[in-house]
């Protein structure tokens, strides 16, 4: 990429030593959990060793990103962010109706198409669709959308809108069945597929069959014939002859899996979280899945014609596999992954949460987040203890976000039996960026299943716009770019129907709401 | 990604320049091994090696760090650097197949050595896991005959707990049978983990009002949290426990008479083992034609191998100066809070 590659060469001639290959800038990151007044742990035993999800929305029109923090056998907390542009951060613990126990994980969503973003809890126990009255308040909604909650340990969730579909299609993955606490193993209960009915209802849910073992799951256009499927990871410990699944989820049909003959080959992992992003601007996402030892970096191997994937995590340097500080004998536990831009170099760098399931012998015990910046040539570098972000707490769930406006994204990250933590990305020497939000009429209000590009120096870089994937935690708002040294760049949006947007010029460093059939329009805060 | 696969490349070929000028004349062994931090592996690598190089062969080795991807391009390695056979300790038993097909179709022979590699064309060596569950059987059974027998498996997610168990049952089924034995109480332990043993023999304690005689466990961490319940009622060193592995703390136990058995598998043994398999299958020995070995289908996906399984040691009282002959533990250690004149081994 130009751009990269002009900051690469900067970085090359004021070094002295010659480098085999640029390296990127590293963040720096200040931890700020207790000034900024975060105290919320995920607690609970054994039936809450997975989840421990955030999510994080705007919930009072400001611009800033709110957060629920999953509360496991407690109960969930919500922050009003009290932050100022460019400040420290600052949030502020209130009351907001999401405050219920048993909350594993948290995806936002507008369900209902009217402009206020509504809340997915994954609970153990029932699920509850919590509706944003604005304010920050929510309501219990299962009842008025005929959304049956069910009784399960809900732990993956994903949401799309069916093609001229008046109302969404969830997913949730759901996890052993936890009344078999003496022999869970086999014990894999079925994950549903909650599809409208009428125009604001949601029909009973349709079990996936067979299920094993979810912990994460994505409505992804992978081959990009504008039709999401439904991507499944799954835990291997306590399925029986389970694999890794693709789901052809299409309008008024029985959903069916992708098979071996189709390209799909089976894979085995302890499946936590996915990520999708076209790392390499070829127009089609890679996936990251999080994994016990190993994890997987899953590229297509020909062209979209079949969902047959080879896994390039090694030679991409993101294997992330064991501990890259202190003890490093024993393999790592994965958790949330998030691709963003952290250096705002403008290519994407690859965030995971890690930590034991709780006291596993065989894995690492103090297991830090991982932080890997993706170089100019693709592959990434493990920057998680010089960003000043390698916590060893037992980590779950987490969200890069940019908290206090400033264009670089901040942390969070949920912990097992210990408080959240929150870092502010304070970095100096970062590139330049932009953020969008983007607004169509009709039910699908925040366009999810678009794909938006930005054109600048000669490359397309494009993101797919998703709720669902990570672990146990989900995220609504602004989408962010990192620009590296351009002033200046062009964007368009894929409309989730296929309609493609025009180019529009912007300037770099700023905020924008593309309203679709509009001009883009900058935004302010305040 | 180009880049990186050429300069690793040169490495490789670099390498093989050095190994093939220095070794006309043997065969090259090439061991894969899953995690060589691990303390343990050291002590197999020094039997191997000295096997290997007994028989004028030369031992090269690549080390995984955990990871099933570099386990697959380590392999791949071995292979430039002209390895005659194979030797995988694999990182994931599930994600290793596609480096023995590799190995196979360059007519390398495989030998999965301790964790199965269940493919038809590797051979696999490993201490046999059922006699280890019948040792343990027999030494418990044979100080109590008779009585309300306990079982301490395994964890539920390692294939190797339900072998030992089989063991186990096949000694006791007649006694169990005849009603001379009771099973009283049977639990997996999660993880292996000495704690969750601990908490299941409470339970099967206080289930049973304390009457239970015999305790068969299945490893020596289990075994100690077995020991641990048992002292808390009061009860320990008079009901019969078994273990296995040889840990120096359940060496310790049975000089002091609280635990009955520990059945050790010497990795030396192993190690010289897989090494000698290895030699003959490098100078074309067939698999089934390599010295001991036997036609083997009891994997999980029934696929028949050609397989070596050693017999294990069953370590009491009686030979405990065994594992301290062979290096394997100090005395002191297992003779730390011995009463003179109450073990041999500790005079």
């Amino acid at each position: 990429m130009m751009r990269a590659t002009s900051a690469a060469i900067l970085l090359l001639a004021l070094t002295a030593q010659a480098m085999a290959q640029a390296s990127p800038v590293v963040p720096t990151f200040i931890e700020e959990t207790q000034a900024a007044g975060i105290n919320a742990v995920f607690d609970g035993d054994w039936e809450y060793m997975v989840g421990g999800g955030v999510a994080t929305f705007d919930c009072n029109d400001d611009g800033f990103a709110d957060m629920l923090i999953a509360g496991g056998s407690a109960k969930a907390t919500f922050y009003r962010n009290a932050s100022e542009r460019g400040g420290s951060l600052r949030f502020e613990k209130q009351d907001s109706g999401l405050e219920l126990d048993a909350v594993a994980g948290a995806y936002p969503l507008d369900v209902d198409g009217d402009g206020v973003t509504d809340l997915v809890l994954l609970r153990v126990g029932e699920n509850v669709v919590m509706r944003g009255l604005g304010s920050c308040r929510f309501e219990r909604a299962n009842e008025e959308w005929s959304f049956d909650g069910g009784d399960a340990w809900s732990t993956a969730f994903s949401a799309t809108w069916e093609r001229g579909a008046q109302w969404p299609t969830l997913a949730v993955g759901n996890y052993i069945d936890r009344r078999e606490e003496g022999f869970p193993w086999g014990s894999c209960t079925d994950n549903w597929l909650h599809r409208p009915e009428g125009g604001d209802q949601f029909a009973p849910p349709l079990a996936l069959k067979p299920s094993h073992c979810a912990l994460s799951i994505l409505f992804t256009d992978w081959n990009r014939s504008g039709t999401p499927a439904l991507r499944v990871s799954n835990d291997r410990e306590y399925y029986k002859g389970g694999q890794e699944q693709l789901w052809r989820i299409e309008l008024g049909q029985v959903p069916a899996r992708y098979t071996a003959e189709e390209g799909w080959k089976p894979l085995r992992i302890w499946g936590m979280g996915i990520a999708g992003y076209d790392l390499d601007f070829d127009g089609y996402p890679e996936y990251f899945l999080t994994s016990m030892a190993d994890n997987k970096l899953q590229k297509l191997s020909g062209d979209a014609s079949r969902p047959d994937y080879a896994d390039v995590a090694f030679a991409k340097g993101v294997t992330a596999h064991r501990p890259y500080v202190g003890d490093n004998l024993r393999p790592s536990t994965a958790w949330h992954v998030q691709f963003e831009d952290v250096n705002n170099d403008g290519l994407a760098d690859l965030f995971v949460v890690k930590g034991n399931v709780a006291k596993m012998p065989d894995f690492a015990e103090h297991d830090p987040n991982n932080l890997l910046l993706q170089r100019p040539d693709g592959t990434f570098e493990e920057a998680g203890d010089r960003a000043g972000v390698a916590s060893t707490a037992i980590g779950r769930g987490g969200a890069l976000a940019d908290f206090n406006l400033d264009g670089l994204l901040d942390m969070v990250v949920v912990n097992r039996w210990e408080s959240a933590q929150l870092w502010r990305n304070a970095s100096e020497d970062a590139g330049r960026w932009m953020q969008v939000r983007l607004v169509q009429d009709g039910p699908n209000r925040d366009a999810v299943g678009a794909w938006i590009e930005i054109r600048c120096a000669g490359e397309v870089m494009r993101r797919e716009v998703t709720v669902g994937g990570g672990h146990a935690s989900g995220q609504s708002g602004w989408h962010h770019f990192g620009l590296g040294e351009e002033a200046e760049a062009e964007i368009r949006v894929i409309w989730p129907d296929g309609e493609e947007g025009d180019w529009q010029r912007f300037d770099s460093d700023g905020f924008y709401m593309l309203e679709r059939g509009a001009a883009l329009a900058a935004w302010t805060p305040g | 990604m180009k880049r990186f696969a050429t300069a690793m490349l040169a490495g490789v070929a670099m390498s093989l320049t050095l190994s093939a000028a220095a070794h006309a004349e043997g065969k090259t062994i090439g061991v894969s091994w899953s995690n060589f931090q691990e303390e343990r592996w050291k002590t197999d690598e020094a039997a191997m090696k000295a096997a290997i190089e007994a028989a004028g062969n030369t031992y090269i080795s690549a080390d995984a760090q955990s990871s099933a991807a570099k386990q697959l391009t380590d392999v791949e390695a071995l292979i430039s650097q002209g390895a005659n056979a194979l030797i995988i300790l694999a990182q994931d038993s599930s994600a290793i197949g596609p480096a023995v097909e590799n190995a196979v179709a360059e007519g390398i022979p495989v030998v999965g050595y301790d964790r199965l590699i269940e493919n038809a064309d590797a051979f696999y060596l490993t201490f046999d896991n059922k006699e280890v569950g019948r040792m343990q059987a027999r030494a418990v059974f044979e100080a109590q005959p008779e009585g309300n027998y306990a079982f301490i498996k395994g964890s539920s997610a390692d294939p190797n707990a339900d072998f030992l168990f089989s063991g186990q049952m096949e000694v006791l089924k007649e006694a169990i049978d005849s009603g001379a034995i009771k099973n009283v109480g049977e639990a997996y332990t999660d993880g292996w983990l000495p704690a969750n043993a601990q908490r299941n023999m409470e339970q099967i304690l206080t289930q049973n009002n304390n009457d239970v005689d015999a305790v068969v466990a299945s490893n020596d961490g289990t075994a100690g949290g077995v020991v641990a319940a048992l002292e808390a009622q009061g009860l320990a060193g008079t009901v019969p426990v078994s273990g296995q592995d040889g840990d120096h703390a359940a060496l310790n136990r049975i000089a002091l008479g609280t635990q009955t058995v520990s059945v050790w598998k010497d990795s030396r043994e192993l190690g010289k083992a897989a090494a000698e398999i290895a030699n003959q299958l490098a100078e074309g020995t067939a698999m089934d034609a390599v010295d001991g070995a036997s036609k083997w289908a009891d994997g999980p996906n029934g696929v028949e191998m050609n397989a070596i399984f050693l017999t294990p040691n069953p370590i009491t009282r009686d030979n405990l100066n065994e594992v301290i002959e062979a290096g394997w533990v100090t005395k002191e250690v297992v003779c730390q809070g011995v009463a003179a004149g109450t073990v041999a081994a500790c005079d």
